[in-house]
């Protein structure tokens, strides 16, 4: 087939400045902008002042920010857990040859396309608002908490990680059920006529097997976990509050804030940025390292 | 496997109820949920403190949809919405799908790199870029118009958009493209007239998904939607629930919740196949 080069460029030029004005510039002015002494936003690059690593320090410093860490890992880690077990056991319910697998799937997956502050309002106002009436009463009682304030200072952090895996389980348990379709029918055959049972072909079949779509979940989540935002708005009382606060919180805090409480500093939000683009690159590293999907083939 | 449907087997059934039941049980909260929540649009303030929901012992209160839709600028936000989600919708087909025929058609210097640069796109946090965003549309003069976000969101689409369609273009076969130049169809033509109708069915299921991601946008919207006339449906529900929380009109709440869940609900139920289609398609090696 012919080549143009003309068309080459044509075709690529727009999504190629996108790509730079989106990505690479402003990736590379946060970075810099990190190691300056930066009050506002829109300050000119004149005003910025070198200062080293003490943007860093600072955030550091910040017991807000420390706060902020602690909840970001407890979201990556106890969250990812809930939601990346929970959605791999309905990938395989859901494969496991029940009726209405196409109704549950839609089912599962609906709370990602509603918009997260109607979902967030809809889970505190019934689950942990009115968990003294009804049927939420029966079934905390049920669970053994039947007396728990969940929005009181000692449960609100859980009472939001609870409501956000609720809609986070559909999206990663689609990526598993696509995993799980492309291992061949005939390795389950093979493994059902040498007398495995289902518990055994999951150990020994799908979990080898899933890997590779394990290692894209986890990046992932670790990903959208990162911006953690609005469930961390949607749960907070009045003002930002060190039970809830996360990076990408206390980033919009210091960078757009309106409370007059907060020091203003535009430099120190770019580097809780690049501290969590470093956080996702570690853990892509680490999640390549320790998960090995290569050398399967089938 | 296919959507044979299988005799009904009890043992074969019996196997397979602790699945059935771990999904009733998430069907059974899913619907009580909404249903609450429903209910909860149609009842009084006091009826709701009380517990009281599903007693409508007061008679269905619309009025407070009535009170939403009127005290707040629930229309103008819905418009808004509408008018980001399409226009962006439009711009990013239009960017990325030239751009991805050429990257998954054509072999030339540069193209491996380009690939390599929207993939890393994918992963780097909004939090890393967004300062310098907003610094630039200060400097152009930008904020306090539509036209900022509409820009933003398409250019930040464009990386998984170009990725996701690049699968369907490589799946299309080359003899149109021969079979158009021996008619003396122009390269560039060729793409406009031919391959791109025939990349319909990625587009339509990328563009649904995207679609629906901008509509519920939450994060750039609070930053560069400042102005009531500007704000779309995630920080307009965010400032509704905020006040009505403050005043004690708990009614009205969840009326503005309901409204804004419906058609986001109601466009998942007649597309749900073609939007779980758009998750799974994208960003996964094959």
């Amino acid at each position: 087939m012919k080549q143009s080069k003309g068309m080459i460029v044509a075709f690529l030029a727009p999504a190629v400045v996108a790509f730079l004005m989106m990505f690479l510039y402003p990736v590379t002015r946060t970075v810099i902008m990190s190691f300056f002494q930066v009050e506002s936003v829109t300050a000119k690059t004149d005003a910025w002042q070198f200062a080293g690593f003490n943007n860093y320090v600072e955030l550091w410093n910040s017991v807000t920010f420390r706060a902020a860490m602690k909840n970001i890992m407890l979201i990556w880690l106890i969250g990812g857990i809930v939601v990346l077990s929970l959605s791999l056991l309905f990938a395989v319910v859901l494969n496991s040859g029940i009726r209405g697998k196409s109704f549950f799937r839609a089912l599962v997956y609906m709370p990602n396309i509603i918009s997260a502050v109607a979902l967030a309002t809809m889970w505190k106002q019934f689950v942990f608002v009115n968990a003294n009436y009804g049927l939420m009463k029966g079934i905390w009682k049920t669970l053994g908490m039947g007396n728990v304030n969940w929005l009181g200072t000692d449960m609100i952090f859980w009472a939001m990680l609870i409501a956000f895996c609720f809609g986070a389980v559909g999206y990663y348990m689609l990526i598993f059920l696509s995993g799980i379709d492309r291992i061949p029918a005939d390795l389950f055959e093979a493994a059902t006529i040498d007398g495995a049972n289902k518990p055994r072909q999951f150990v020994h079949i799908t979990m080898p097997l899933l890997m590779g779509t394990l290692k894209t979940n986890l990046t992932f989540w670790s990903i959208s976990t990162i911006t953690f935002f609005v469930w961390s708005k949607m749960f907070s009382p009045l003002n930002t509050d060190l039970t809830t606060v996360t990076p990408m919180v206390y980033m919009y805090d210091i960078t757009f804030g309106t409370q007059g409480n907060v020091q203003r500093s535009a430099g120190g939000g770019a580097a809780v940025g690049v501290i969590m683009a470093l956080m996702i690159l570690l853990i892509f590293m680490a999640v390549n390292a320790l998960i090995r999907d290569d050398g399967i083939e089938y | 496997m296919k959507k044979n449907v299988q005799p009904v087997s009890l043992k074969r059934e019996a196997k397979l109820l602790p699945g059935y039941l771990i999904m009733l049980l998430w069907l059974v909260f899913t619907v009580v949920l909404l249903g609450w929540i429903f209910a909860a649009s149609l009842s009084t303030t006091r009826e709701i403190n009380m517990g009281k929901v599903l007693g409508f012992e007061s008679g269905l209160h619309f009025e407070n949809y009535a009170a939403a839709w009127s005290s707040y600028n629930v229309s103008v936000y819905f418009m808004n919405s509408f008018i980001y989600a399409t226009c962006s919708l439009a711009f990013i087909i239009l960017i990325s799908a030239p751009a991805s025929y050429v990257l998954s058609r054509f072999s030339f210097p540069g193209n491996k790199l380009i690939r390599s640069c929207f993939i890393i796109a994918m992963s780097i946090p909004l939090i890393m870029v967004i300062l310098p965003v907003f610094g630039l549309t200060t400097q152009l003069r930008l904020n306090g118009s539509r036209v900022t976000l509409i820009i933003l969101y398409t250019f930040l689409n464009i990386p998984f958009t170009t990725t996701f369609l690049m699968n369907f273009f490589s799946s299309l076969s080359r003899t149109y493209e021969e079979a158009a130049a021996i008619d003396g169809c122009t390269p560039t033509k060729t793409f406009w007239l031919v391959m791109l109708p025939l990349a319909q069915p990625g587009i339509v299921t990328v563009g649904i998904f995207l679609f629906l991601s901008v509509w519920n946008e939450y994060f750039m919207a609070l930053i560069f939607a400042t102005s009531d006339r500007l704000r779309s449906v995630g920080p307009g529900l965010y400032m509704m629930v905020d006040t009505m929380t403050r005043t004690g009109k708990l009614g009205g709440l969840f009326a503005s919740v309901i409204i804004v869940f419906l058609p986001t609900f109601v466009i998942y139920l007649f597309l749900s196949e073609k939007i779980i289609a758009g998750v799974t398609g994208g960003g996964i090696k094959g």
